[in-house]
């Protein structure tokens, strides 16, 4: 003789169908609740994250903002051939230093070898990203050995890191010798 | 972060990386996510192929491998929970679901999973719910109450009804388990812009390899479970699982070392970075030990387990030990693939280098916390479902 039982033998068939759907309806609700008003204002994005991105604190800042108190290095720098190059390339973020005009931090500087790994960055040979004309690209330690100084000589010691060519054209122009490939 | 404070990145990076590309973003986390939606889709598969193929030898395990994916499926959005950060705005993919990006598909793919596994699970235990149930108390009885969705209904009937429902779930489940991991392979293998990764056959490496560590991790926890509490293995169970293991893990390594043939064999322009990458920072975890050590090794014994009928007590010995290295190999190739993505410059002439923390956010010791949790959670199942009690089991207790 069949067992009875208290449910019907699809009842919990039906419970399951009526969970899903009511779990969809909740999720459709909460959809309802929780999405942010200006979802959708101008893309699939929220509207007023215009808003509190442009309040987001800026980190980098222009080399202007660097000259204002560093005026020296302002006339080395913007006169050689590394005008250019952003300060916070090689100084890091400007908001690590200043916040608010007040001085908060010293700017982390490269010392010793680790001046040659930053320089080779940009001007290692094997890079070869841009032209000759562009960016002056060297080998290591090639490069020592034709200009005939001691292999273990770091770069800085033959060039000024804010204009690198600012002693070595003064070099030049003390021997009374013409740089190759000056261009003034 | 300050090109200032990459010093030391910077002396140990060769030729020429972007400011961008010194830090391995996507680190052990993004590892592990991969890997444990791999053992979900695999235990899956092992359980279908009882269900829907009817493989009659697989029985002892199709049970257990549900709660198993069960359980490493509640994990599997927890190392992305701790790598995004803010895990509680994890519930905005699902408010405002956006069609054009695959990675925001995850909340739907995974949701979706999750329903149709639990479903069956649910639909599977619903007898021995009812059963233990009857005899359980307080909470016990209310949760094993839930567990049954209130029927006490246990007639040849609705059983018949059931497993009508059951077939079908795990029919659609073999598809939902195989889109839920391709589609975290598409992830990888739509990165047009990283020449590791952009390949077609990224989906079908990922599923492959996600099939094989499920199979592995399945004959890993059936086998040392069983000894530990003192039952009977199953050795033809087990001889099924290592044939079935060596079938999908020929296709897998022959699809991982094709995928890299092609790439050398085309010598298109990215190939010279990929050569500097395998050759290089990836020499020791690709070429040594996930192909030399973890995969080569495995495949030759699991061709000689598979051909050969090996007595009991040696099959039970090496099973275990080929499974633990092929699930070693698939964590080393999500490792290879997602970290060794990164460790080359988008600039293509340079590479840096990734030594996980222990104690940082997502460092081994987080990892390893998340690899523990899914065990725990599957030993807290254990108490409530049992693994391998049966529907003729659960009338007798």
């Amino acid at each position: 003789m069949e067992k009875k039982y208290k449910s019907a033998y699809y009842s919990h068939v039906v419970k399951i169908a009526l969970i899903l759907i009511i779990a969809g309806g909740l999720g459709v609700w909460a959809r309802g609740l929780f999405l942010p008003d200006t979802m959708g204002q101008y893309g699939h994005y929220r509207g007023s994250d215009l808003e509190d991105q442009r309040n987001v604190e800026l980190r980098n800042h222009t080399n202007e903002s660097c000259y204002e108190c560093h005026r020296p290095i302002r006339l080395i720098h913007k006169a050689g051939v590394h005008k250019t190059v952003s300060c916070e390339v090689c100084h890091g973020p400007y908001a690590d230093h200043i916040k608010d005009d007040k001085y908060v931090a010293k700017m982390p500087v490269k010392r010793d070898m680790e001046i040659k790994a930053l320089c080779l960055r940009c001007h290692n040979k094997i890079i070869r990203a841009r032209p000759e004309e562009s960016i002056k690209v060297v080998a290591m330690p090639q490069h020592l050995e034709e200009k005939k100084v001691d292999v273990g000589h770091n770069c800085n010691q033959c060039h000024m890191v804010h204009d690198p060519l600012l002693w070595v054209k003064a070099a030049y122009e003390m021997m009374g010798m013409e740089m190759k490939g000056d261009k003034k | 972060m300050s090109v200032a404070a990459h010093g030391e990145t910077i002396a140990a990076v060769s030729n020429y990386i972007f400011p961008n590309d010194f830090h391995v973003h996507w680190s052990l986390m993004i590892v592990l996510y991969p890997y444990i939606t791999g053992l979900v889709a695999g235990a899956f598969i092992v359980s279908s192929l009882y269900h829907v193929f009817h493989i009659k030898s697989l029985k002892p395990v199709a049970r257990f491998s549900l709660l198993f994916a069960l359980a490493f499926l509640i994990c599997a959005t927890w190392p992305l929970l701790n790598h995004l950060g803010h895990p509680e705005r994890a519930m905005s993919m699902m408010l405002t679901p956006n069609p054009t990006s695959a990675m925001a598909g995850f909340g739907y793919i995974y949701s979706a999973y999750f329903i149709v596994l639990l479903l069956e699970i649910i639909f599977i235990f619903r007898p021995v719910s009812v059963a233990l149930g009857q005899k359980a108390t307080g909470g016990l009885k209310t949760l094993y109450s839930v567990l049954a969705i209130g029927s006490d209904n246990v007639s040849a009937k609705a059983l018949k009804l059931d497993h009508k429902i059951i077939g079908f779930l795990a029919a659609i489940g073999i598809p939902m388990a195989c889109f839920l991991h391709g589609y975290v392979g598409f992830i990888f293998g739509g990165i047009k812009a990283n020449p590791l990764w952009a390949t077609p056959l990224m989906p079908l490496i990922f599923l492959l390899s996600a099939c094989v560590s499920g199979i592995a991790g399945i004959i890993v926890a059936y086998i040392l479970l069983r000894k530990l509490s003192g039952k009977d293995i199953d050795v033809d169970c087990v001889q099924t699982l290592i044939k079935f293991l060596w079938g999908f893990f020929i296709l897998d390594f022959t699809f991982e070392m094709l995928e890299l043939f092609s790439h050398f064999y085309m010598a298109n322009h990215h190939w010279h970075t990929l050569e500097a990458l395998y050759s290089g920072p990836l020499y020791n975890t690709f070429w040594v030990a996930q192909v030399g050590i973890f995969s080569v090794i495995p495949f030759v014994f699991l061709m000689f387990m598979s051909l050969i009928r090996f007595k009991d007590g040696l099959l039970l010995f090496f099973a275990p030990v080929i499974s633990v290295m092929i699930l070693i190999q698939v964590l080393l190739m999500r490792w290879n693939v997602v970290v060794g993505g990164q460790l080359m410059s988008k600039s293509e002439r340079g590479a840096t280098t990734f030594h996980p923390m222990w104690l940082e956010k997502e460092g081994i010791l987080p990892a390893i916390i998340i690899m523990v949790a899914p065990v725990v959670i599957l030993w807290l199942i254990g108490k409530v479902l049992p693994f391998w009690m049966d529907d003729k089991g659960a009338e007798a207790a």
